[in-house]
């Protein structure tokens, strides 16, 4: 029993995750790692840009704050878009957390 | 560039046109009645002209370019000014005429409410990116 076999479709039309080489003779150590980029760079990289998105808001936040020629709705949509990649990097570290306790609990 | 919120980028510029616009609108109500503007003529009406513009980076999820909206120019409307008869005012020629604003207070009215409503309809883009992206999350939630 495939109870997951009717997420398929929908799985392949959302974008790819693509790990890339960055040097053209990088060798894979084994089928399962993949080549380049590892998943550690790709987290920090997403935290990142995650933190970067906040200093963002703070930023046009403080400007329109302090007077300048600002517009509301651009500090909104500001701030509302680094609340929402805080929220994705909330559920990226949830799953994360929930793999690890999972595998902690295997028997061996 | 990590992007949650897609179509967001248009919507941002086009919230901004409709400012322009609203501030354009609040000009000529402001300057329905006079007679007299920096160049000696009764103040003529302006209104914005709205333009497609592509955005260079990638926005949306295929990669193709988004083309989101800008304010081209701000024109002068060509109608002739109004002319009313009042031969006690300072501005009045020779004949007791004088040149109003070629500002329809009514129209502006009307106008300002289609400017509200396209900021409303672009407020509402914004609210439905969101709870898409909200919606998203709640994927592999468990409850």
């Amino acid at each position: 029993m495939n109870t997951l076999s009717a997420i398929r479709p929908v799985l392949q039309n959302l974008p790819q995750i693509q790990f890339t080489p960055k040097t053209g003779n990088a060798t894979p150590v084994n089928d399962f790692m993949p080549v380049g980029e590892t998943f550690d760079t790709t987290l920090r990289k997403f935290v990142g840009e995650v933190n970067t998105k906040q200093l963002a808001a703070q930023d046009v936040t403080k400007q329109l704050l302090g007077g300048q020629n600002v517009p509301l709705h651009q500090a909104m949509i500001a701030v509302e878009e680094a609340s929402v990649s805080f929220q994705l990097m909330v559920e990226v570290r949830n799953k994360l957390m929930d793999s690890y306790q999972e595998l902690m609990r295997m028997q061996i | 560039m990590l992007n949650c919120l897609n179509g967001i980028t248009s919507t941002a510029a086009a919230l901004n046109a409709e400012r322009i616009r609203m501030d354009v609108i609040a000009e000529n109500i402001a300057n329905a009645h006079t007679t007299r503007s920096a160049d000696g003529k009764p103040y003529q009406r302006q209104q914005v002209v709205f333009e497609t513009v592509l955005q260079n980076q990638p926005g949306n999820i295929t990669g193709t370019p988004v083309s989101s909206v800008q304010v081209a120019r701000i024109e002068a409307d060509k109608h002739p000014p109004i002319l009313v008869h009042n031969p006690g005012h300072p501005d009045a020629d020779a004949h007791g005429m004088v040149a109003m604003p070629n500002v329809n207070v009514h129209q502006e009215m009307a106008d300002m409410l289609v400017a509200s409503r396209a900021f409303e309809a672009n407020l509402a883009v914004v609210r439905n990116a969101r709870s898409m992206a909200l919606q998203s999350l709640s994927i592999g939630k468990r409850s």
